[in-house]
């Protein structure tokens, strides 16, 4: 089983890999202290785009302040209020959970874009990512992506768009290789898991197409109906890095996009 | 110098006859598609040493996504059973793409419910992976508490990918032969009826026969090219595997022509009396 060649985007975050990961040369001034400080996420919002967050669950501390969903109307989608925030499967309030454990005073906003209805998926996640990005979230957490061409273009405008309104996009990285939008552009924090218990540790690889490896595996998450779950993957560690995201946020509100990811990669470890 | 043009009647047999042999070549898949995922899931539980393992597929006609094969004896219940793409671990995984492992499922007791009341199985763990093709996900294979370890890695995912990609290359497959089948039906249908008109019959039968040729070139994995592909592929097989093949291939080749003959002698049949009995 060993000798197989897996489609392993996680492969370099994986034990003994991580040693053969680039470390950044340090920038002066630029370690954890100044870069975190006792910043607890306050002043950013959070938006969650996924399967709903269940805005009542004790994880996500009463910190849901918006929720829509998105769904597909007779040609294009449509955005609604959502009310209290329901999760139909229980990932949204995972990562909603794990954010808010890592970043306690962060607003969170549900994007719900799993609906009945497959019919144009990718309209709808582009729909619920460009509301995201008109809402001014500071952090946008995607743990889902498109695999369709025919939104190569969509998703890379809204890239663009969110980089220029000075949103940051964090997206889970696929496990399979092949197109994967927004996740594989450059202007994103893309992510993988690594398997360390420890949310605080979290890898620079300089090496596309994933950037970040994160804690991803066994975590104990939220789940839906208040539930809890030990749960597997790398849509877990792209919340861990949309939380330390939303402190740097916090503490440093004016910076821009590319300054985060500069941060979060030099003081990877 | 311009290229003869062929009569349309021609045209006519040839298109027919690349669509029987389509055809041909369908049904004579026609259970493999089944049995390779069959086998994929069964390799899944054997390796994984799972209770259970599950491909799930999307069926654009239902708008739900169906259990097509299981493997495991707690997986058979779930064959047949449909669920809503956005439903539980499975609708996640189709809608997201994304690869999940779960463990402690039993902390929820409200998990899965629809489909652990129907199947009287509640899992502890679950692997979900997409099945992916070109245009994005079309289904999900699953793998239900691996035995060995109530824990799952990365590596756990990784590798319930790699049986999913095999199923996705098994589907794939089929359905290229199904559009084959279905261009050339619809080519067939429009030929027929513009026949009788015979004004724009050249410019019609050219874009016709220009379809045809675009789709037999596109179409490397299609209908006659694979069956190509499969013999081609029997040069590396073992010496017994071959044997098998030959005689399956004689036994096919000798119902052909017993048929054949019998269709000469019945239609021969009618004028055939006078002779005895002159």
């Amino acid at each position: 089983m060993s000798d197989l060649t897996l489609p392993a985007w996680s492969e370099p975050f994986i034990g003994d890999n991580r040693s053969d990961l680039t470390r950044l040369r340090p920038i002066p001034g630029l370690d954890r202290a100044s870069v975190f400080g006792d910043a607890d996420g306050t002043g950013v919002r959070v938006a969650i785009i996924d399967s709903g967050v269940e805005g009542a669950h004790p994880d996500v501390g009463g910190r849901l302040v918006a929720s829509v969903r998105v769904e597909m109307g007779e040609e294009d989608p449509i955005v609604s209020d959502d009310g209290e925030g329901q999760d139909v499967v229980g990932h949204g309030t995972a990562c909603a959970g794990i954010i808010h454990a890592l970043a306690p005073a962060a607003e969170i906003i549900s994007v719900r874009v799993l609906g009945p209805d497959n019919r144009g998926k990718g309209a709808v996640f582009a729909a619920g990512l460009e509301w995201a990005i008109e809402q001014g979230a500071s952090v946008v957490n995607l743990s889902l992506s498109s695999r369709s061409d025919a939104f190569f273009d969509v998703f890379h405008e809204l890239a663009d768009r969110a980089y220029f309104a000075n949103v940051l996009l964090v997206c889970a990285a696929n496990n399979v290789p092949g197109p994967s939008y927004p996740s594989l552009f450059a202007s994103v924090v893309s992510v993988a898991a690594h398997d360390l218990a420890d949310p605080w540790a979290w890898f620079y690889n300089p090496n596309p197409p994933v950037e970040f490896g994160a804690r991803g595996v066994d975590v104990e998450v939220a789940w839906k109906g208040g539930g809890r779950m030990v749960a597997t993957g790398n849509s877990f560690a792209a919340p861990h890095i949309a939380g330390l995201a939303a402190l740097i946020r916090s503490r440093h509100p004016d910076i821009s996009p590319f300054e985060v990811k500069t941060m979060l990669a030099a003081t990877a470890g | 110098m311009t290229p003869r043009r062929p009569s349309p009647a021609a045209v006519e047999r040839l298109l027919a006859a690349i669509a029987l042999r389509a055809e041909a070549a369908r049904r004579l898949e026609g259970s493999g598609v089944g049995a390779v995922l069959r086998s994929v899931v069964e390799a899944t539980v054997a390796l994984f040493e799972a209770e259970a393992s599950s491909i799930a597929l999307f069926d654009p006609a239902t708008g739900r996504l169906v259990f097509e094969v299981a493997a495991g004896e707690k997986g058979q219940p779930v064959v047949g059973l449909s669920i809503a793409p956005d439903q539980g671990i499975a609708g996640y995984v189709f809608t997201t793409g994304q690869a999940l492992a779960l463990s402690d499922v039993e902390h929820d007791p409200r998990f899965g419910r629809e489909v652990a009341a129907k199947t009287a199985f509640l899992p502890r763990s679950i692997i979900a992976v997409p099945l992916l093709d070109e245009r994005g996900t079309i289904g999900v294979l699953e793998v239900l508490d691996k035995r060995t370890s109530a824990a799952l890695s990365l590596r756990d995912v990784e590798l319930a990918a790699v049986f999913a990609r095999q199923a996705s290359v098994a589907i794939r497959a089929s359905r290229v032969e199904r559009d084959l089948a279905t261009l050339l039906a619809s080519t067939l249908r429009e030929l027929a009826a513009d026949a009788a008109d015979a004004a724009d019959n050249r410019a019609t039968i050219e874009a016709l026969v220009a379809r045809a040729v675009a789709s037999l070139g596109e179409g490397e994995d299609a209908g006659p090219w694979r069956l190509a592909d499969l013999v081609a592929r029997l040069r590396d097989a073992d010496p017994a595997q071959v044997g098998l093949v030959t005689e399956l291939l004689e036994v096919l080749e000798r119902r052909a022509v017993r048929s054949a003959r019998a269709r000469r002698v019945a239609r021969g049949g009618r004028a055939a009396p006078a002779a005895p009995e002159a």
